[in-house]
């Protein structure tokens, strides 16, 4: 029988009971639109991370002092120190491609410019801070470079939206900008203006404050100590190797015990993240399983019902003329299209939900087309393999009964 | 065996037997029959005699359990289900007395289905549908459902669907069975002009000897004998 046929017969048969229809697609419904939320979700956390990495350098890392193993320190024997960076850079040449010591914590500065005030976060770069994270484009002028950095120059570059507010333009450079510093003010000249792109973070953070960058060596002073040191290793091996190698040496170097640093890299941060989505689906795949067999066994429950609801009609269709694959194409086809609309509609309701839990987030969900087709498939798939028990059952009939049947 | 060009349907020492666990009802007992192209014929016999199970055999619905069975020099013993399914597509059309039309399906759809399995096209369908309904004064009631239709319009709803493929036998048991008496003159009318105008074969099952006065021949069962077989013009 027509192909096409069967697909208006089905149709018609699952709005004639559209209620139990339904109710029979609850099952597949629920467990597409679980699997699809779920994997929306993941994908786009992943699309997330990878994003907030992408504007960073490949082998991006910091080492660090382990916190938790550290009940109190000693600033000048337990921190990192210029020296430590001296001897990480000779003693790996060909993998450091920047190392600095890096001063994370409250460098906020107020400034005022005139009548303007503005907080002004000090961030302290090394020499051409801006090639290795691609979020800082220079505008107007340039970025710190090597003599600022060996001679501690009072020089800064500044967000463009910063001298916008304090200068009332854009080109900056040349200006000058009094800055706190450890509670000294000084006067900074500012030899370069950036921007930043846009990203997804962009309408995400309330910006209090502008980031500005300064020579490191001016921020920590020459004596200065920090408990984190910022490098890019080379892109050709392998980060957590490097990584590895640069902490079992500092470690060395400083005499300390094991667990007394640790290190973060930017693409271990990336696997774990990974692994995690890795385990959620697989979690994520037993829940689908389970409720895909629940609503398989109902479509299968209802499509026996339906066979012999409808035994006299196959007994009809049987003595004008129907043959077995008629009959059980029929049932398979009418057994499928039910899953398959359950599987639409689960997947729409999956990306909707998506949809809702990311923009509470201000993100885009990730929809992959590819989803969308192996859903269609994965569901009438679900409904084949359930309809084939209760297809046959109605293709076996044997026409004489079938047509006595009350 | 030579097939016969003027015999339709050659019964001979056909026998049914149903089987229900241990109990076995003979339904059929050597019927010899031969029915030739044209002919108009009435089966009649008591409730239990066996009409209906003659019947579902000439219909290929039901295998005889001895004897042989020839359609058109077919052998029907040599022909698997779906070849029967293939020539009651094409060679025979069923008229039931319950109607048995498909339901929540329009008459139009169900003077359709027959020609579906025939694989015509969907074109040809249409206009032969159309047509079908027509010649049996339904012009008017095509996207009609079973459920809204009278037992006389149903009955000719099926009659019309029983001839979408152009068969050469039509097999009616109790057509008029549920039918007032206005109604079946109408049906047997429509029999009757297949017959003579069509030169369809026409096998009526009935209890009416009115409606069996119609017919050119009528057979009657008793017990799954046939006890008598009579030609009307012989009678006259
Ligand atoms: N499926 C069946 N199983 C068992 N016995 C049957 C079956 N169908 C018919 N019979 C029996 O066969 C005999 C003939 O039945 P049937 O051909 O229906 O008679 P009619 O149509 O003349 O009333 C009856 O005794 C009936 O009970
Ligand atoms: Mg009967």
């Amino acid at each position: 029988m027509l192909f096409l046929e069967n697909i208006k017969l089905a149709l018609t048969a699952i709005r004639a009971n559209k209620m139990r229809s339904f109710l029979t697609m609850l099952g597949i419904i629920i467990g597409i639109s679980s699997v699809i939320t779920i994997t929306s979700i993941g994908a786009s956390a992943q699309a997330m991370i990878n994003k907030q990495f992408e504007t960073l350098e490949g082998g991006y890392m910091v080492l660090m002092l382990n916190w938790r193993n550290t009940e109190s320190i000693d600033y000048y024997a337990d921190l990192f120190s210029w020296d430590d960076v001296e001897a990480l850079k000779n003693r790996f040449p060909g993998y450091i491609r920047y190392i600095e010591l890096m001063n994370l914590g409250n460098n906020s500065s107020t400034t005022k410019v005139g009548r303007t005030e503005a907080t002004l976060t000090l961030y302290g770069a090394g020499a051409d801070y801006n090639k290795f994270d691609k979020s800082i484009q220079i505008i107007h002028g340039r970025m710190i470079n090597q003599s600022d950095v060996d001679a501690a120059r009072e020089n800064i570059v500044i967000d463009v939206k910063a001298a916008r507010q304090l200068f009332n333009k854009e080109n900056a450079v040349g200006a000058t900008l009094p800055t706190a510093f450890y509670g000294e003010e000084k006067d900074l000249t500012v030899v370069g203006v950036y921007e930043t792109p846009p990203s997804i973070f962009s309408g995400l953070m309330v910006e209090t404050s502008y980031t500005c960058y300064v020579p490191i060596s001016l921020l920590l002073g020459s004596d200065g100590r920090s408990a984190y040191i910022e490098i890019f290793a080379s892109e050709k091996d392998d980060p957590i190797v490097q990584a590895e190698a640069f902490l079992s040496y500092i470690t060395k170097v400083k005499n300390k015990p094991d667990d007394f640093y640790m290190y973060q890299s930017a693409d271990e941060q990336i696997s774990q993240v990974n692994t995690v989505l890795g385990t959620l689906s697989i979690a994520l795949g037993a829940i689908a399983a389970i409720s895909l067999l629940v609503g398989g066994i109902g479509i299968m429950n209802i499509m026996l019902v339906s066979v012999t609801e409808r035994t006299r009609e196959i007994g009809i269709r049987k003595s004008l003329g129907a043959r077995t694959k008629d009959i059980l194409t029929q049932f398979l086809i009418e057994a499928m299209i039910l899953s398959s609309i359950g599987g639409i509609i689960g997947m729409a309701l999956g990306m909707s939900l998506a949809g809702l839990g990311m923009s509470a987030f201000g993100i885009g969900v990730v929809i992959q087309p590819i989803v969308i087709v192996v859903t269609v498939i994965f569901s009438a798939g679900v409904g084949m393999f359930f309809g084939i028990f209760p297809a046959r059952k109605a293709a076996r009939l044997d026409p004489i009964e079938a047509l006595r049947y009350e | 065996m030579k097939p016969d060009l003027t015999e339709i349907i050659k019964l001979q020492n056909l026998d049914k037997t149903y089987r229900n666990g241990n109990i076995s009802v003979d339904a059929l007992k050597k019927v010899n029959i031969t029915i030739d192209y044209g002919e108009f014929v009435a089966i009649m016999g008591a409730s239990g005699s066996g009409k209906s199970t003659l019947m579902n055999i000439l219909g290929c619905l039901d295998r005889p359990t001895g004897g042989d069975y020839y359609l058109e020099g077919i052998d029907i013993k040599e022909k698997t289900d779906d070849q029967l399914s293939f020539i009651r597509n094409q060679k025979i059309g069923f008229v039931f007395q319950s109607f048995n039309l498909i339901p929540r399906t329009s008459a139009f759809k169900n003077v359709e289905l027959p020609m579906i399995y025939g694989k015509i096209p969907a074109r040809e369908r249409k206009e032969r549908s159309v047509a079908l309904l027509e010649s049996v004064g339904l012009g008017d009631r095509f996207e009609h459902m079973p459920n809204e239709l009278s037992g006389g319009q149903k009955q000719r709803v099926a009659i019309a669907r029983a001839l979408a493929n152009a068969p050469t036998i039509i097999l009616a048991d109790e057509p008029t069975g549920n039918l007032d008496s206005a109604s079946s003159v109408e049906i047997m009318e429509i029999f009757t002009k297949l017959n003579r105008d069509s030169g369809n074969t026409v096998i009526i099952v009935t209890h009416e000897p009115d409606i069996a006065k119609c017919t050119d021949r009528t057979i009657t069962f008793k017990d799954g004998f046939v006890v008598q077989d009579l030609r009307r013009k012989e009678a006259v």
